[in-house]
């Protein structure tokens, strides 16, 4: 569905469902040069099991309008406006990513209606390689591949895909074809200078999960410790085959790791 | 910096899981109608496009699957669906997209089921097509209409050989915002990526060089995943709601594969043109040693052009890769390895000593088919375009003399030799 927010046109999916504001929502915040279709294989089904489902391109992103957010306290701020414009009282939080450094500050800043957070193969902050982020501006085909090549584990390499017929790999590079170069080297500068998530994680209070992939070179291990560390006693998943992108490689498995942990904290009548 | 598997290791591994139950390296045949769900809510949300999974063999088999999601990466696209044929493949992407009083651009040089499908059947259900000269790319955007919503062609023309300008049709497709679809049969994505050149869409006989052993029918729609189908509103069955699946928009939901989807949710659902298990793993060891067989077909293809050339029987020789081809540069663009491994020739002494030539080689079959390992020719006045009228032969580059020659993986010795007896027997015929 399309929304204004500020003035700007912001598409997000519902899950093929209309948004219900009074049912408890699932927002998805997607990373670096993505967008909502990232999400596909896990907001269809929260949508048709009770719950509201907003998965937001980002501004300057496929459908929604703008320029691309140049920080990640921007990014919250427009999530927050975004939640207060559809009147969200109740959200589970799901984040990969670069949505992980947004949801770290929108949790930190906008408390209230968070009900869970679930981070999905990230760590406390994104150093993010300069050579990635100059190839983004000026040669986004091998920023693309940079991207997809460090990103997707061994089925995505091997273009399997979670739906018969369909290379994961083939379509994160088309996405993010309709992202470059703003919308991608945008992001990437805004995760490489973004510092407070030391700050902001020990603020986040109720139910954290953290599901990570046990072959993440984008999000390795010891960035990802630092995450758990910081937070208070959240629940920690690792998925031993996947790769960063865990939604697409693994999404079986990521999506009952979700509906437990959101069906037990936030549960939907 | 970054690191992608490359062609041949695709060949070989692309789309596959190796069989976790047996440890099986070679792709299993999933000779199933239909699969054990583990629960009511899995079943629920695979028929609800929630998630992946197999639910009904007619819809998607993890045999075919991988033989898709394999030609999805050497093509370069986001999804892959195939077909009992390469001619279901064609008209379930047309009518994926196309519906009563739409219109299409076609390149007049295609293969005669392609004509066929466009000039006799397509109409019935209130689909027009006008035909271009390949060769003008400045036609096809004459021929645009306010109702057309396809542009489609082939990069060799079948059996004419004329090389379609693939980036110069792209630009006027781009400029118009009509999906550019393209059959890659004859180069095989070996030979050109057409994605790389602005194609959105691409179809394949995976009957012919894709499996190329002659063994199983087959045919494959790729998604580019590069059109922007919601950039108007001339695309409805990909940007509206979908009411057959709980009103689901593929558009908003799968993005860059969502063409593919409908094929899948549409057409293999209510149409059924599946392709059998056993296909696709006969397909995927023909694919195994594409870019293999794709080289020897091309070196075969360089002796035998030299050979036709310099014969005394032979009235002309055509093939792109030939420098008076007037497609010659277009095919040192597209396709640099080689510009395939058919081509057409005539025999002097006309239709008669053609005919004679024909049934007097042996080694090499006569038949309707290109693209195997062993070489073939046909006469395609009589036989592959038979049904299209003269008008539409002269337009798709056809003469009565013409002799299609699809040069196999043989020692090109045999080849000439077995030609050798044919243009014996010709030549009695044109110098009784």
């Amino acid at each position: 569905m399309y929304f204004a927010v500020n003035g700007k046109k912001v598409f997000a999916t519902t899950g093929g469902k209309p948004f219900d504001n009074k049912k408890p929502a699932v927002i998805f915040l997607h990373g670096s040069g993505l967008d909502h279709t990232f999400w596909g294989l896990h907001s269809r089904f929260f949508a048709f099991r009770k719950y509201a489902v907003l998965a937001p391109d980002l501004p300057g992103h496929s459908h929604s309008e703008g320029a691309a957010l140049t920080t990640i306290e921007a990014m919250a701020d427009w999530l927050h406006d975004v939640v207060t414009t559809l009147g969200i009282d109740n959200i589970s939080l799901v984040a990969h990513s670069q949505g992980c450094l947004i949801a770290l500050e929108f949790a930190a800043r906008y408390p209230q209606q968070l009900r869970t957070v679930s981070f999905i193969a990230s760590g406390l902050a994104t150093p993010v390689n300069p050579t990635l982020i100059d190839n983004a501006e000026n040669d986004p085909q091998a920023a693309i591949a940079m991207m997809t090549s460090w990103g997707f584990g061994s089925a995505g390499h091997m273009h399997q895909g979670p739906i018969p017929g369909s290379s994961m790999l083939g379509g994160g590079q088309k996405v993010m074809w309709r992202n470059v170069p703003d919308g991608l080297a945008t992001d990437l500068k805004a995760c490489d200078t973004y510092q407070n998530g030391k700050v902001t994680a020990t603020k986040l209070s109720g139910p954290i999960q953290v599901i990570l992939g046990g072959r993440d070179r984008m999000a390795p291990r010891k960035a990802t410790q630092e995450l758990i560390d910081h937070l208070s006693g959240p629940e920690v998943h690792i998925i031993a085959q996947s790769g960063h992108m865990v939604p697409l490689e693994a999404p079986d498995t990521c999506r009952d790791l979700l509906k437990t942990f959101i069906f037990t904290n936030n549960p939907a009548t | 910096m970054s690191h992608f598997y490359h062609f041949d290791t695709l060949s070989l591994h692309a789309g596959q899981t190796v069989d976790s139950d047996f440890g099986a390296r070679a792709t299993p045949i999933y000779q199933t109608t239909s699969y054990v769900f583990p629960d009511t809510d899995t079943a629920a949300s695979i028929f609800n496009l929630e998630r992946g999974g197999h639910a009904y063999s007619r819809i998607t088999n993890p045999t075919v699957a991988v033989l898709e999601q394999r030609i999805a990466a050497l093509e370069g696209g986001p999804a892959a669906v195939c077909t009992a044929s390469g001619m279901a493949a064609t008209f379930c992407a047309i009518t994926a997209i196309l519906g009563q009083g739409d219109h299409i651009v076609a390149s007049s040089q295609m293969y005669g089921g392609n004509i066929s499908l466009m000039k006799n059947t397509l109409p019935r259900f209130g689909i027009t097509t006008t035909f271009v000269d390949p060769t003008d790319v400045e036609g096809f955007r004459a021929a645009l209409q306010d109702n057309t919503r396809l542009v489609y062609g082939e990069l060799i023309g079948n059996p004419g050989l004329d090389i379609l300008d693939l980036e110069g049709v792209a630009a006027i497709c781009a400029e118009n915002h009509i999906p550019f679809m393209v059959d890659a049969t004859f180069n095989t994505p070996y030979l050109c990526r057409c994605f790389d050149y602005g194609v959105n869409i691409t179809i394949h006989s995976v009957t012919k060089w894709m499996g190329g052993h002659g063994s199983a029918i087959g045919g494959v729609v790729i998604d580019g995943g590069n059109f922007d189908w919601g950039a108007s509103d001339k695309y409805p069955t990909i940007t509206d709601d979908y009411a057959p699946f709980s009103g689901i928009n593929l558009w908003e939901e799968f993005g860059p594969g969502a063409f593919a989807m409908r094929i899948r949710t549409e057409a293999m659902r209510d149409i059924g043109p599946t392709m059998s298990p056993m296909s696709a793993f006969l397909l995927l060891q023909g694919i195994e040693t594409l870019s293999l067989r794709m080289d020897k077909h091309l070196a075969n293809t360089k002796v035998m052009l030299k050979y036709l050339s310099d014969h005394a029987q032979v009235s002309w020789v055509s093939h792109p890769d030939l420098s008076a081809h007037r497609s010659h540069a277009l095919a040192k663009k597209y396709l640099p390895k080689g510009a395939g491994s058919i081509v057409s020739f005539g025999v002097k002494g006309g239709r008669d000593a053609g005919k004679a030539f024909i049934e007097n080689v042996e080694l090499v079959s006569h038949l309707a088919n290109v693209g195997d390992s062993k070489t073939l020719i046909i006469h395609p006045a009589t036989t592959t375009h038979s049904r299209i009228d003269a008008e539409a032969l002269v337009a798709a580059g056809i003469s009565d003399d013409m002799i299609r020659l699809s040069v196999g993986l043989e020692d090109v010795a045999d080849i000439k030799a077995d030609f050798e007896t044919g243009f014996r027997a010709a030549k009695k015929i044109a110098n009784p």
